[in-house]
C-alpha cells in the first residue's frame, strides 16, 4: 500500500486525536519532569525515544496484512509465556514487583507487550470459536487459554495488568458473541469470590497469594485517611492526588505551578499519577479535555472495529480499545479516589517506554485493521 | 448458534455505550473533585505544604500623657519543636532528655510534646537567655528558637493596676493591656514555610513572611508624675496606718481624664506571680464601700438643685433625730444646735442631712442618685469595674432615705464617688472617666483621639457653684481643715463610715476614712479622692486619715501642673506677687521655649546649637523675679526632663531586666538591641550623661561574641 493511499483511507480523526493526546502528554511530562528530575527534559527525551520506536513499529505493522497474525497466533502465545517466564526469573525487582528486564541500558516491561500479544492470540482463539461461546463448557477453554499468562503476570506480582487482561478478554468475548448472561454471572461470581477471600483474610487470617501491603493498597482508596497512619501511610497517594486535582479548580494553577506536583507531594507523578498533574496544573479544562480526547479515540477505534473486514480484526481492535479504556478508567479513577491504586499507566501520557511502545503497536494494529477494512468497502 | 455480523455490530455498539458511560462517570467525578470540592481541596493543598511558625507581634508601648514610657516590649526566646523533624531524626529520647535538663522540665512531658503529630509545638515559652543560648549550642534536631516579645514595665509597680499584666501569649490579662488588647496587641505574624512532602524546607524559598503588625502605642491620660505623687502619699499612709486597703484617684473634672489611680496593696507587673492575687485588684474601681459623709454631696446637690434648701436655710440639730421608730444621731451624739445649711455641710451634721433628705423625698433622692451614676458602672476603660450596690428604690423606706442621705446603705466605688464630685466641680456636668487619651501608630501619628464624653448634666451650673462654695467652707472652716493647701482654694468633703460586718450590722472597730474634693474651688483643675479602708490606730476619721493624704497629693499636683497660687490677695506680699514661675521648656523647640519664657517676662540666653531644648536653668517651676535671665541649652536630640548629670554604669554581662533597672534608677533610657546579656554599650561606662538621655545597649546570647 503506498503512502498516498494510506493517507487517503486512514481514519484521520483517530490519528489526529492520538497526536493531540501525545503532544498533551509530552507537555504535561515536561512539567512533571521539572518536579521529579534535576535534568531538564530527561523524561521527555526518553519518552520521545519511546514514541519514536513505537511509531516505527506501528508503521511497520500497518504495512503487514494483519490477518497474517492469525497464522502465528500459537507462536505469539508461546512467546508471551516465555517472555513472562523470563521476567520472573531474570527480572529486576522495582518497588516489590519484578516486572522489568534489562536490555542493555534500557529496561523493558514485558507485561506491557504481553497485553497486546494476548489480544492478538486471543482474538484468533475466539474467532475460531465463533458461535461456540454459549455454554459454560464452551467458555471455559477461553479462560483456561488466558489463565497461564494471567497467573504469570499476577506472580510478578502485577495486579493492575492482571485486571486489564481480565477486562479485555471479557470485552472481546462479549463482542465475539459469548453468552452475555454467562459472562455477567461469571463476573459476579469472581467479584464475590474476591470479596469473600478478602473478608476471610481480614477477619480470620486466611492465606491469600497477595502480600498485606498490596491488599492495603488496593482497598485504602475507599477511606484514605484510615490507613493506620492518619493519611500518611497507604492513603497518602490517594489523598495527595485528590488534593492536587481538587486544588486545580477550573483553570488549573498553570504548568510548572502546581504546588502538589512541584513540591513532590504527589508520588509517581510522571508515571502513575500524571493525571493529577493535568488536574492540578491545567484544571478541569485540561482534565476534561483529555477525557474527551480519549472518548474520541475510542469512538474512532470502535468505528474501525465496526468496519473491520473480519471478526479477527474486529476482536483485535475491541481488545485494544478495551485495554485502553480500562487503563484510562483505572488510572484516572485512582487519581480521583474511585479506584484502587494499582500502578497502571495512562495510555500515551504516562511516562514509560514499554507502555508507549506497546500502545503504539496497538495503534498500528488498529490502523492495519482500519486500512484493510476500508479497502474492503471499495 | 452461528454468530452473525449483525450481532457483533450490536455487541460492539453495546460495548461502546458502556465505554462512554465509563468516561462520563470519570468526567463527572473529576468535575465533583475539581469544581464542587475545589475550594476545600485547595485549602488542603495549602495546609499540606505550609508550615506556620508564628511570629508574635510586639505589643505597643504605653505612654503617659507626656509621652513617658509606662510599658514596653522586650525580646525573649521561646523554644519550639517541629515534631515531624524530631521523629525523623530518631533522636527523640535524647533530645527530650537534653531539653528537660536545660529547661528544668519533666523529661516525659517534653518527649510527649516534641513527638506529637504536628509540625509545631512550643516546648517552653520565654525562656531564660542562658538556657536558650545553651540549647542553640546543642543544636538539637527539630528544636529551634522563636523570638517573642514580652511586656516589660520599666517603672516597676508604678500604675500597676492601670497597666495591668500581660501573659505569656503576649496578651493582656488585666488592666489597660487587657482592655485595649486588640489595639495594643497587634496582629501576630507568621513565617509560612513551604515544605515538600518530606517535610523539608524548600530551598528555592517560596517562604512567605507575613510580618506581625505591631500593636499600636497607647497614650494614657495618666500623668506619670501625678501617679507617682499619689502612690507616694498613699504608700506613706499605708505604712503609717496599716489599713486593709487604700485608694487614691486624681481626675480632671472638665474632661473626665483620669490623671492618676493608685491602690494599695500593689504589685510589680514584671513579677506579678510573686504577689498575692488580691494585690492585683484595682480597688478604686472594684471595691464598693459605704462612703459615709462624702456621699452627702449628693444629698446637698439634690436639695440645692430642687430648691428645698438654700445655703442659708436654718436647721436645728438637737444631736439626734427620730425617723419612724429609729433614732439617728450626729457623731458622738453632739448637738450642733441652730445652724444654716452651710454649717450643716461644714460640720457634716447627720441630723441636718437626714432632715434635708426626708424633705426631698425618696423619688427626688433616687433621681439624683441615679443621675450621678451610682449603682451603675461609670464605663471607665478598665476591666473589672464594679457597679456598686444601691438600695432598690421599690424597697426603700423612710429609714433608708434617712440613712442614704447621710451616706449609708449604698455601696459605691471610689471612682463613682469621685466622678460624681467631679460633676459638681465641672458645673454640674457628669463626664465619663477615661484612662486612654489617644492611640498612636508606630510612627507616632495619632490614629484615634478619645474626646471627653459628657454623660449628663446632673445639676445646674449655679447649683454646682453654690455647692462648691459650701464644700470650700468644709476645708476652710469645717471637718476638712486637714485638706487645706496653702495658697489654693480647696473644696471637699470628709467621710468616715463604719464598715459593714460580713455577718450583718456594722463593725464597731473598722472604718473607711475618705476625703473627696477638688481644687481650685473656683476653677477646678483636679478632683481627687482618697479612701483608706480600715486604718489601724486612732483617730480613724476621714478628716484625720484621708484629708492629709488628699492635701499632699493635691498640693504637689497643683504645683506640678503650675496652677497659679490664689491665696488671699491681702496676705500676699508685693515682692511675691511679682514673682513668676519658670516654665518647663525642656523638650520644646527653640522658638516655643523662647515664647514661653518671654511670656513670663524672662530674659533668655541660648547656649549650644540645635533646635531642641535639653536643659534649662533655673529649673522649671522655680519662682523668680520677672526679668531674670534664663539659660536654655540646645541639642540636636532633645531628651526627657532631668537636669542631673549621671555616670553611665558598666552594664556588660547584665541581663536585660537588670540593665533596664540600673538605667532607670539613674534616669537613663535603655535602647535595647538583640537579646541575651548586655555585650556592648554606647556610651562607654564612665561617660557622663544628662539623665534622661539614652544608652544604646546591644544584647547577645551568652557565649556568643
Amino acid at each position: 500500500m503506498d503512502g498516498r493511499r494510506v493517507l487517503k483511507t486512514v481514519d484521520k480523526p483517530f490519528v489526529i486525536t492520538l497526536l493531540i493526546i501525545l503532544v498533551m502528554g509530552l507537555v504535561v511530562l515536561t512539567s512533571a519532569n521539572a518536579a521529579v528530575s534535576a535534568i531538564p527534559l530527561y523524561y521527555v527525551k526518553r519518552q520521545l525515544v519511546g514514541i519514536g520506536l513505537g511509531a516505527v513499529a506501528a508503521l511497520a505493522i500497518i504495512r503487514i496484512d494483519y490477518s497474517q497474525f492469525s497464522r502465528f497466533s500459537g507462536l505469539i502465545y508461546l512467546l508471551t509465556i516465555l517472555m513472562l517466564l523470563a521476567v520472573l526469573f531474570l527480572g529486576k525487582e522495582v518497588r516489590g514487583t519484578t516486572g522489568w528486564i534489562a536490555l542493555g541500558s534500557m529496561r523493558f516491561q514485558p507485561a506491557e507487550l504481553a497485553k497486546i500479544m494476548i489480544v492478538i492470540s486471543f482474538a484468533d482463539f475466539l474467532s475460531r470459536r465463533q458461535g461456540e461461546l454459549n455454554t459454560l463448557k464452551e467458555l471455559l477453554p477461553c479462560f483456561l487459554y488466558v489463565l497461564v499468562p494471567f497467573l504469570l503476570i499476577l506472580a510478578q506480582p502485577d495486579m493492575g495488568t492482571g485486571l486489564v487482561i481480565l477486562a479485555l478478554i471479557l470485552g472481546m468475548m462479549f463482542v465475539a458473541g459469548a453468552n452475555p448472561k454467562l459472562l455477567v454471572q461469571m463476573l459476579l461470581v469472581a467479584v464475590g469470590l474476591v470479596a469473600l477471600a478478602l473478608f476471610l483474610h481480614f477477619q480470620f487470617g486466611m492465606w491469600l497469594p497477595l502480600k498485606d501491603y498490596q491488599m492495603q493498597r488496593l482497598i485504602v482508596f475507599i477511606d484514605p485517611y484510615n490507613d493506620g497512619m492518619g493519611g500518611r501511610g497507604w492513603g497518602w497517594n490517594t489523598i495527595q492526588s485528590l488534593v492536587a486535582i481538587g486544588s486545580g479548580g477550573f483553570f488549573g494553577k498553570g504548568l510548572f505551578c502546581g504546588t502538589q506536583v512541584q513540591l513532590n507531594f504527589l508520588p509517581e507523578l510522571h508515571t502513575d499519577f500524571i493525571y493529577a498533574v493535568i488536574g492540578e496544573e491545567l484544571g478541569f479544562l485540561g482534565a476534561a479535555f483529555l477525557v474527551i480526547l480519549y472518548g474520541i479515540l475510542i469512538y474512532r477505534a470502535i468505528h474501525i472495529a465496526y468496519a473491520a473486514k473480519d471478526l479477527f480484526g474486529t476482536l483485535i481492535v475491541v481488545g485494544i480499545a478495551t485495554m485502553w479504556l480500562f487503563h484510562i478508567f483505572e488510572n484516572i479513577g485512582m487519581s480521583i479516589g474511585i479506584m484502587p491504586i494499582t500502578g497502571i499507566p495512562l495510555p500515551f501520557v504516562s511516562y514509560g517506554g514499554s507502555a508507549m511502545l506497546a500502545n503504539l503497536i496497538g495503534v498500528g494494529l488498529i490502523l492495519a485493521v482500519n486500512l484493510k477494512g476500508n479497502r474492503a468497502l471499495f | 448458534m452461528q454468530i452473525t455480523g449483525l450481532t457483533i455490530k450490536k455487541r460492539i455498539a453495546a460495548l461502546f455505550f458502556l465505554f462512554i458511560l465509563g468516561l462520563m462517570f470519570l468526567m463527572g467525578r473529576v468535575f465533583w473533585v475539581q469544581i464542587v470540592r475545589g475550594a476545600e481541596l485547595s485549602d488542603k493543598a495549602l495546609k499540606n505544604r505550609m508550615r506556620d511558625v508564628p511570629i508574635p507581634a510586639k505589643r505597643g508601648i504605653i505612654y503617659d500623657r507626656n509621652g513617658r514610657e509606662l510599658a514596653i516590649s522586650v525580646s525573649t526566646d521561646s523554644v519550639t519543636a517541629n515534631p515531624a523533624e524530631v521523629r525523623k531524626s530518631g533522636r527523640g529520647k535524647e533530645t527530650a532528655h537534653k531539653l528537660a535538663e536545660v529547661l528544668g522540665m519533666d523529661e516525659e512531658k517534653v518527649y510527649d510534646r516534641i513527638t506529637r503529630q504536628s509540625s509545631f509545638e512550643w516546648v517552653k515559652r520565654q525562656v531564660d537567655f542562658k538556657d536558650s543560648a545553651r540549647l542553640k549550642e546543642l543544636e538539637l534536631p527539630g528544636i529551634s528558637m522563636v523570638e517573642e516579645s514580652r511586656r516589660y514595665y520599666p517603672k516597676g509597680s508604678l500604675a500597676c493596676h492601670i497597666l495591668g499584666i500581660s501573659g505569656i501569649d503576649n496578651t493582656g490579662l488585666e488592666g489597660i493591656d487587657k482592655q485595649y488588647n486588640d489595639l495594643v496587641g497587634g496582629i501576630p505574624g507568621r513565617i509560612v514555610i513551604e515544605r515538600d512532602a518530606g517535610n523539608r524546607d524548600i530551598p528555592e524559598a517560596q517562604h512567605r513572611y507575613i510580618p506581625p503588625v505591631d500593636g499600636s502605642n497607647l497614650v494614657l491620660n495618666i500623668d506619670e508624675t501625678i501617679q507617682y505623687i499619689a502612690e507616694r502619699e498613699l504608700a506613706k499612709a499605708w505604712e503609717e496606718r496599716k489599713p486593709k486597703g487604700a485608694m487614691a484617684i486624681v481626675m480632671e473634672p472638665r474632661t473626665g481624664a483620669v490623671l492618676a489611680m493608685a491602690n494599695m496593696p500593689n504589685f510589680d507587673p514584671n513579677q506579678y506571680g510573686e504577689y498575692p492575687e488580691k494585690n492585683r485588684r484595682n480597688l478604686s474601681i472594684w471595691y464598693a464601700y459605704e462612703p459615709g459623709s462624702t456621699m452627702k454631696i449628693t444629698t446637698a446637690s439634690a436639695a440645692l438643685e430642687e430648691g428645698t434648701v438654700t445655703p442659708e436655710t436654718r436647721f436645728f440639730c438637737p444631736g439626734t433625730i427620730k425617723v419612724g421608730k429609729e433614732g439617728i444621731s450626729c457623731s458622738n451624739r453632739r448637738a450642733h444646735g441652730a445652724q444654716t445649711f452651710r454649717e450643716v455641710v461644714e460640720r457634716s451634721c447627720n441630723v441636718g442631712f437626714v432632715s434635708t433628705g426626708l424633705e426631698l423625698g425618696l423619688e427626688k433622692y433616687y433621681q439624683y442618685l441615679n443621675a450621678f451614676g451610682f449603682g451603675r458602672k461609670t464605663g471607665i476603660d478598665l476591666p473589672g469595674e464594679a457597679a456598686g450596690i444601691t438600695v432598690p428604690q421599690k424597697r426603700a423606706k423612710q429609714i433608708d432615705l434617712a440613712t442614704m442621705s447621710m451616706g449609708q446603705a449604698n455601696a459605691v466605688t471610689a471612682l463613682q464617688l469621685l466622678n460624681a464630685v467631679s460633676a459638681v466641680a465641672n458645673d454640674g456636668a457628669l463626664m465619663k472617666p477615661h484612662i486612654l487619651k489617644e492611640v498612636l501608630d508606630g510612627e507616632g501619628k495619632t490614629i484615634k483621639k478619645i474626646e471627653p464624653e459628657m454623660v449628663k448634666q446632673v445639676i445646674s451650673r449655679d447649683t454646682a457653684q453654690e455647692l462648691s462654695l459650701l464644700l470650700e467652707g468644709v476645708v476652710q472652716d469645717g471637718t476638712g481643715r486637714n485638706a487645706f493647701v496653702e495658697g489654693y482654694r480647696i473644696a471637699g468633703k470628709t467621710g468616715t463610715a463604719q464598715k459593714i460586718s460580713p455577718t450583718g450590722g456594722y463593725l464597731s472597730s473598722e472604718y473607711v476614712a475618705s476625703f473627696v474634693g477638688f481644687a481650685p474651688a473656683d476653677n477646678p483643675r483636679i478632683a481627687c479622692i482618697v479612701v483608706i479602708d480600715a486604718p489601724t490606730g486612732y483617730p480613724y476619721y476621714g478628716g484625720t486619715v484621708a484629708a492629709p493624704v488628699f492635701r499632699e497629693i493635691v498640693k504637689d499636683t497643683l504645683r506640678y501642673l503650675e496652677v497659679p497660687m490664689q491665696g488671699k490677695p491681702e496676705t500676699e506680699e508685693d515682692g511675691e506677687k511679682k514673682e513668676v514661675s519658670v516654665p518647663d521648656v525642656v523638650n520644646l523647640s527653640l522658638s516655643e521655649a523662647l515664647d514661653h519664657l518671654r511670656k513670663q517676662g524672662l530674659e533668655v540666653q541660648v547656649e549650644g546649637s540645635g533646635n531642641l531644648v535639653w536643659s534649662q536653668s533655673p529649673r522649671a517651676f522655680t519662682r523668680v523675679k520677672p526679668g531674670t535671665r534664663a539659660i536654655i541649652y540646645l541639642s540636636e536630640v532633645g531628651e526627657n526632663i532631668g537636669q542631673e548629670e549621671v555616670t553611665v554604669p558598666d552594664l556588660r554581662g547584665k541581663s536585660m531586666r537588670e540593665t533596664a533597672r540600673m538605667l532607670s534608677r539613674i534616669g537613663l533610657h535603655m535602647e535595647p538591641e538583640g537579646y541575651g546579656l548586655a555585650a556592648e554599650q554606647d556610651p562607654e561606662p564612665g561617660s557622663r550623661l544628662q539623665s534622661g538621655a539614652s544608652v544604646n545597649v546591644k544584647f547577645k546570647p551568652a557565649g556568643q561574641d
